[in-house]
């Protein structure tokens, strides 16, 4: 027979010397270790009840041929689940704590707890509702992600974050994700069109949300912002723990000024909201086919997702954060923050309505916004009318700038206009239109490519 | 003849192979060399990060050195290059700049697949559109 490479190796056996002792020479019960696994937990329950016998402690037994696919199949998905959130750990450390760690303020091994403690707690509170959503709502029926089903569908979410790392072209994982469920849900004609159309609705209107957000910052509050966010790290420790006394006493390392200190804890918790947010929004990602066919139990399925996410925090995130060759932490510190804040803003209100978010699209809307916001500053320089018109912008401005400590801050529009030559030429259209739509080349792909697998390859029997 | 010649280059060996082919093909010629800046990335960080510094101007010079000392260090002490900074989309920059030249030698392609999926290949674009006649170099 077959070996099961269960972790509970020990009792299976156990269990399974049990069932031929119990055999004994009744003959006429059927062979334990022919028939399939469905049959087999009952023929062996039966007995159990039969004989009154409480030896045997497993009834569903992994022991016959079938029932070691099964199993066998179940421990894939688990792996290739676990792969998914072992790479989204990775990808998702740098973006979120990328400024903290550059900037000397916390360690790569922080960084890595901070990820995973606060991945879980989105996971755990947000992050069912969207697994609900991917895993029960959208397709009309759940019974459709049979094992190699659910494991085909990781496959494809697994090609979108690999395309992402080795190709350098960012894919949406939740949108890859729906992709290829869509892909399953049209094969099997299971797929619910409401759900599907709410879904791609929120990923039209999210990034333009995002983008007149970054927009507006960009233009009216970000040279106030970098003025204040401005963190000049000392040296020394950030703090000092005095444990001489009966309590410790924690104190600003010599050197480190009010200033930085708040600076520090806002780069630090952002970085934890994003990972918060990436809890929301990604753990459906690893584990919605799994616990929509209710193989995996949710909480079970939470965990385990968290566990890898985890993993690849502490082990290849170290790498993405050395390069920092991701678009996104190469920003400068007060554009990350801003584009943080409001991508993972954006993130966790769609994760909380169960929407899976595109935080890819959004992130990149968001860049560009704040960019194209930002260029174009100088142009109430030289156009009069719109100057007057946003007189109450500059008040606003003007009244941050009389709290900030050090330079004077220039009333928007009076920075010199030589200093913006074309910046707006940065962002034309067809530019943006080009970045947005690659981005939705792997979604694409993977819908197509599922939907083709699913209908044309007999295994699945669509 | 060729007196004044357009070189634009980013980080990649099709680029320096332009170069070295216009400065030995032309060997009495003017050679500019055209860097472009603030690009589409895959985030579009690239540009954002230019667009929100205080002084563009200077953070797209900064962007653009570590081009232009390499092609310094191909054109050696004995030939003198001037360079230019353009920012955006790099064949409408190439095409805005190559008024007043005679001619453009332009690599083939460059380095990574992304950057060919966000930008098109440039030099087909450049040869299409550019008012003077285009060398491309392999």
């Amino acid at each position: 027979m077959l070996v099961s490479r269960g972790s509970d190796l020990g009792l299976i056996i156990e269990a399974v010397e049990t069932t031929r002792a119990d055999r004994g020479g009744d003959d006429e019960t059927a062979d334990p270790l022919t028939v399939s696994d469905s049959s087999l937990s009952v023929a062996v329950s039966q007995r159990q009840a039969a004989s009154g016998s409480p030896k045997i402690r497993r009834v569903n037994l992994p022991e016959s041929k079938g029932g070691d696919v099964i199993e066998g199949l179940l421990l894939i998905g688990v792996l290739v689940a676990m792969f998914v959130g072992y790479n989204i750990g990775g990808s998702t450390t740098g973006p979120a704590f990328g400024p903290a760690v550059g900037a000397g303020t916390i360690s790569k091994t922080v960084a890595a707890a901070l990820m995973s403690i606060c991945f879980f707690i989105g996971a755990w509170t947000i992050g069912r509702r969207v697994v609900d959503t991917l895993g029960r709502e959208l397709v009309t029926n759940p019974n459709i992600f049979t094992l190699p089903a659910s494991i085909t569908v990781l496959f494809f979410i697994g090609l979108a974050l690999f395309v992402g790392n080795v190709f350098g072209v960012p894919a949406s994982t939740s949108m890859t994700a729906v992709g290829a469920i869509a892909g399953l849900g049209l094969a099997s004609n299971a797929l619910d069109w409401a759900v599907m159309g709410e879904i791609v609705t929120w990923w039209l209107v999210a990034p333009v949300i995002g983008f007149w957000l970054s927009a507006v910052i960009g233009r009216y509050f970000y040279a106030g912002l970098n003025k204040r966010v401005a963190l000049v790290q000392s040296e020394g420790p950030l703090v000092t723990i005095d444990r001489s006394g009966l309590l410790p006493v924690v104190s600003f390392g010599p050197g480190t000024t009010k200033r930085e200190m708040i600076g520090t804890t806002i780069v630090v918790s952002i970085g934890c909201i994003m990972a918060f947010s990436s809890g929301t929004s990604n753990v459906a990602n690893a584990i919605a086919p799994l616990v929509g066919s209710g193989s995996l139990e949710m909480n079970t399925g939470i965990i385990i997702a968290c566990v890898a996410v985890g993993i690849g925090a502490f082990t290849i995130a170290r790498r993405t954060l050395d390069t920092l060759g991701n678009d996104i932490t190469a920003l400068p510190l007060t554009a990350a923050i801003v584009v943080a804040t409001v991508s993972a803003i954006l993130v966790i209100s769609l994760s909380a309505i169960g929407i899976p978010a595109s935080f890819v699209v959004i992130a990149t809307m968001s860049i560009i916004g704040l960019g194209w916001g930002r260029a174009t500053r100088t142009m109430r320089a030289s156009r009069k009318s719109i100057s007057d018109q946003a007189g109450d912008a500059r008040v606003t401005v003007g009244s941050l700038a009389a709290d900030t400590e050090g330079e004077e801050l220039p009333d928007i529009g009076e920075e010199d206009p030589e200093d913006i030559p074309a910046a707006a030429d940065l962002f034309n259209p067809s530019t943006t239109a080009r970045v947005i739509l690659m981005q939705n080349v792997v979604p694409l792909i993977s819908t197509v490519g599922a939907y083709l697998v699913f209908r044309f390859v007999p295994v699945f029997g669509f | 003849m060729v007196s004044r010649v357009l070189v634009p280059m980013d980080d990649s060996e099709a680029a320096e192979a332009a170069l070295r082919f216009a400065l030995s093909t032309f060997p009495t010629a003017a050679v500019t060399v055209l860097h472009v800046v603030g690009g589409a990335t895959s985030y579009m960080g690239e540009a954002t990060s230019l667009a929100v510094a205080d002084d563009v101007d200077a953070a797209a010079a900064e962007r653009a050195d570590p081009v232009f000392a390499t092609a310094r260090a191909i054109a050696g002490d004995d030939r003198e290059l001037t360079t230019t900074v353009g920012l955006g989309s790099p064949a409408k920059a190439i095409i805005t700049n190559a008024e007043g030249f005679d001619l453009i030698v332009i690599g083939s392609h460059s380095n990574t697949i992304a950057s060919r999926l966000l930008l098109g290949n440039v030099a087909e674009t450049v040869a299409r559109d550019a008012p003077i006649p285009v060398t491309i170099v392999r």
